[in-house]
């Protein structure tokens, strides 16, 4: 990806917050990072919660779900990485990225990641 | 006589002294008094017939020549002198008297020289005889006269040239008497016959003294002697020439004679054609036309009433117009060659007899218009006594009661029913006594058919003309215009559209039964004359309404709008009209605005137009919904099941323990997955409907219901979108029942009545339900109404509630 190709050094990430309104994703996702070496450090229902959690905690990524009951992830996502020094957010959904077009590259999101292909691998290669 | 008469009078005097001296005292002359006689008679016979002709001012011309020719004669008395000089002169100047005779031949009757042949001829005359002689004598020309006196002319005698100047002159000569002969004989076969008989006496003299100057000519060169008496009887002919012509003007004179009698014909002459004969016999030109002028056009007819066109002078026939107290009665076309003082004569004799013609032939013309005009009037007349005895009639024998040969003589009471011969009894002495017109009608029967006539009675002196006509067909015609027009009433005012009659203005004229009913306004005198607009459309649309008018009466095109009237009672309709042009009954231009009531009809329209919107919506929030709830529901469920499936699948070796945790629950989740992909489809189409029928799934319906439900539905199979309809209607109204109705029990019912499915959802709750309240009932109303049926909600407060749907079976 193209925004992955960026020099920075990821290696030392391990502060992950995911925000997704299904309880049981999240669960299942924590789950899965945790047991691949990431901190999961917080979890967010919707967009307002994802703001502050990020706020408060600081996580290195931001696990982020398109469809979310107040903002959709763009919106979140925008905010985040909005004045530069946010956090790397990757994209997320059960859909697949083709259904969003040029959304995702236009977000400010390192990258996407569909849902039922998430692991740690997976977001690494996205961060590069 | 004129002066020049009294100048050649004078002349011949003087001359004839002259040469009556010379030839006396003429040392060479043998026979003086004979001379004398011959050449005195035969020159006096030209002055005479020259001084006579000199009178008449038609004849100036030739009088002229003839006098010429008379004075000239005397020249050859020159030769008679006994002095050499004069003597000389006489023999060159003796022969100018013959180029006068040929000019004034050739210029007979009219006294000048037609043609340029005529003028070549006369003009080599005069040089062959001017200058002839002189060549002639230049040679030693012999007269044959030894006495004579020594002529000075001669300048050598050769006996040789002579003979050629002398074979020249003849040669010459005789050409010049071809041309002649050529010229006169033309002229004869052109003339008509009373220029012939003008021509006969001079061309026949003429011809015989030209035949003998050829003898004398060709003989003179054998016989001096047989010449010589040729030569005499030469002198002879051509002193006729002038005695011929002479004979003409006595037979003028003799004609003029007869123009006295000419006046008593007239008199006498019982028509036109006797009148015209009598022209043709005074003037002696039997081809002579009368043609009379009529008074009030500039039109001429001859005498049989023919119209005829008249010139002044066309192929040798001349116009001589009659006149009388200086108007011109009449015309008389006739020979160019006729003498005018004669024809004049005969016009002013005929004059009074021609305008008394006149007048009668313009009274017969005039008769002959009006019996045209009467001829062409289809009315029957008739001429009828004050007793009423019939005298004469005109007209079609089939409209006669009775044969005309028993009508004449016959009275009006023996031929009429005797109602009829009554009234026209009493009308006919009505206009007899009073002068006035009177008319009236009656009705016959002919031929067994009835028919209606109009009688007009006008006085005729003592008797009366009664004009008849048959207005049987007219009246037919009327009859049947005024039930075409009771039709068109009944139609106009039975038809379901708005007619309402217009002028240019857009004034009511009136309006249908229709409009009337609808308006709820009479159609009388109170709105008649004001404007369509002011008492038919809703203010807000008046302007609007005037102003299409105008455009519509402006182009003249068809054109529709659609407006708001209002009636008396302040409703609103929406008509569309448009407006006619068309021509009323008394030709008045007229607007005829024709409208339709499409109140009702945008209604629906626009219900349908609501109802297509509202399913279609319907279909995209189903769509949406399905979409929602896919994602929301199984997809978040396998998508966990997978990561699941992955995280057990990495803690296998590590932690069976967890993996067989994480795989139960899993499970599990495949379990729900499957559960709401079951219900989805059942919310997609309820598959026990398809398969097994209407009862079959309302029973299910009622099993999942939260109270009790009875279901009452045929087993028989309904058209699939009524039953699917049904289905929905039961299905929405228990969803309500379960939410709003508090109620304790449900009676579902489905019956076929008269091709329709009556499906009933009763129950025994609150009631008080709104029908239009969310969109889950309007949704069942569109479904039903797209199928032609109809939707009905009672839900009085405390009644419970009960929906009804009627659905068209197809």
């Amino acid at each position: 990806m193209a925004l992955a190709a960026s020099a920075c050094d990821y290696s030392n990430v391990t502060t992950v917050l995911i925000v997704d309104d299904h309880p049981s994703f999240r669960a299942t996702a924590r789950a899965l990072l945790q047991a691949e070496g990431f901190d999961v450090i917080g979890e967010a229902e919707n967009g307002v919660a994802a703001l502050r959690s990020a706020k408060e905690l600081h996580p290195d990524l931001v696990l982020l779900d398109v469809q979310l009951p107040d903002f959709d992830g763009f919106e979140v996502c925008a905010r985040l990485t909005g004045n530069g020094g946010g956090p790397a957010v990757i994209l997320t959904s059960s859909r697949d990225a083709s259904d969003f077009g040029p959304l995702v590259a236009q977000s400010g999101a390192r990258g996407f990641v569909p849902k039922a292909e998430l692991s740690g691998a997976a977001l690494i290669a996205v961060l590069g | 006589m004129t002066r020049i008469g009294w100048a050649v009078l004078a002349g011949g005097i003087a001359l004839t002294t002259m040469g009556v001296a010379l030839t006396f005292t003429s040392n060479h002359e043998t026979r003086p008094a004979f001379t004398v006689a011959a050449f005195g008679s035969v020159a006096w016979s030209f002055l005479a017939c020259g001084i006579v002709a000199l009178r008449r001012r038609s004849d100036a011309h030739f009088g002229l020549l003839m006098s010429a020719v008379g004075l000239s004669w005397f020249l050859s008395s020159l030769t008679e002198s006994n002095n050499p000089y004069v003597y000389s002169v006489g023999t060159l100047l003796w022969s100018i008297p013959l180029a006068f005779f040929i000019h004034a031949l050739l210029a007979f009757p009219r006294g000048y020289l037609e043609t340029k042949l005529v003028y070549g001829t006369v003009t080599a005359t005069y040089a062959l005889l001017g200058v002839g002689p002189l060549l002639f004598t230049f040679f030693g020309e012999n007269s044959g006269c030894d006495t004579c006196p020594e002529n000075k002319f001669v300048l050598m005698d050769s006996h040789v040239a002579g003979s050629i100047v002398g074979i020249l002159f003849i040669v010459i000569g005789l050409a010049i008497c071809g041309a002649t002969i050529w010229v006169l004989a033309r002229r004869w076969r052109a003339a008509s016959p009373p220029l012939r008989r003008t021509l006969a006496p001079v061309f026949i003299t003429s011809a015989i003294a030209i035949a003998l100057f050829l003898l004398a000519a060709f003989i003179g060169a054998v016989s001096p002697r047989v010449s010589n008496i040729l030569f005499w009887l030469l002198l002879v002919a051509v002193a006729s020439v002038p005695l011929a012509f002479l004979s003409g003007l006595v037979r003028t004179r003799l004609a003029r004679a007869s123009v006295a009698s000419l006046v008593l014909e007239l008199g006498e002459a019982a028509n036109p054609e006797a009148t015209r004969d009598a022209l043709r016999r005074t003037l002696g030109d039997p081809a002579l036309e009368l043609a009379y002028r009529l008074s009030d056009r500039d039109r001429w007819i001859d005498v049989s009433g023919e119209e005829i066109d008249v010139e002044a002078e066309r192929d040798g026939r001349r116009a001589s117009f009659v006149e009388r107290d200086g108007e011109v009665v009449a015309v008389l076309l006739h020979d160019a060659s006729l003498d005018p003082e004669l024809v004049n004569a005969v016009s002013a004799a005929g004059a009074l007899a021609l305008a008394r013609e006149r007048s009668l032939q313009a009274l017969r013309e005039s008769e002959s218009r009006y019996r045209a005009l009467l001829d062409a009037i289809p009315d029957l007349m008739f001429r009828m006594s004050r007793d009423g005895t019939y005298l004469d009639w005109k007209g079609n024998r089939a409209d006669l009661v009775v044969p005309p040969e028993e009508l004449i003589g016959a009275n009006a009471r023996d031929v009429l029913p005797p109602a009829v011969a009554e009234t026209l009894l009493e009308g006919i002495r009505a206009a007899i006594e009073t002068g006035r017109t009177i008319s009236g009608d009656y009705k016959l029967v002919i031929d067994d058919v009835e028919r209606s006539f109009e009688a007009r009675i006008v006085r005729d002196g003592e008797e009366a003309v009664l004009i008849v006509r048959d207005f049987t067909e007219r009246e037919r015609l009327h009859e049947q215009l005024e039930r075409e027009r009771d039709f068109i009433r009944t139609v106009v005012d039975a038809a379901p559209s708005f007619f309402c009659l217009v002028d240019k203005d857009g004034c009511i004229v009136r309006y249908n039964r229709t409009l009337e009913l609808s308006s709820g306004r009479p159609d009388t005198d109170a709105v008649r004359g004001q404007k369509l607009w002011d008492v038919f459309i809703d203010p807000e649309d008046r302007e609007a309404v005037r102003h299409e008018f105008a455009e519509l009466v402006a182009s003249d095109r068809p054109g529709e709008y659609e407006s708001h009237w209002i009636t008396a009672d302040g409703d609103l309709l929406l008509v569309a009209w448009t407006v006619t042009p068309l021509t009323d009954e008394e030709g008045r231009q007229r607007f005829l605005v024709s409208g339709i009531d499409i109140t009702d009809r945008k209604r629906h329209e626009e219900e349908l137009h609501r109802s297509r919107i509202r399913i279609v919506e319907a279909g995209d929030t189903a769509r949406r919904k399905l979409e929602r709830n896919l994602h929301d529901g199984a997809q978040q469920r396998l998508v966990s099941l997978s990561l699941g499936l992955r995280l057990a699948q990495a803690r296998l070796k590590e932690d069976p323990d967890e993996a067989d945790r994480i795989l139960s629950s899993s499970s599990e989740e495949l379990a729900h997955a499957l559960e709401e992909l079951r219900e989805l489809a059942r919310g997609i189409h309820p598959a026990v409907l398809s398969e097994r029928g209407l009862a079959a799934a309302l029973e299910t319906l009622a099993g999942k219901a939260p109270i009790r439900v009875d279901v009452r539905a045929p087993e028989d199979r309904l058209p699939e979108p009524v039953e699917a309809a049904a289905y929905y209607v039961v299905s929405e109204a228990l969803a309500n029942v379960a939410k709003y109705a508090e109620a304790s029990a449900v009676e579902v019912s489905v019956t076929r009545m008269n091709g329709r499915a009556i499906v009933e959802v009763a129950d025994d709750g609150v009631g008080g339900a709104d029908p239009m309240r969310g969109s889950g009932l309007r949704g069942l109303a569109d479904r039903v109404e797209a199928l032609d049926g109809v939707l009905r909600v009672e839900s009085a407060p405390g009644a419970g509630t009960r929906i009804r749907a009627e659905i068209p079976c197809g």
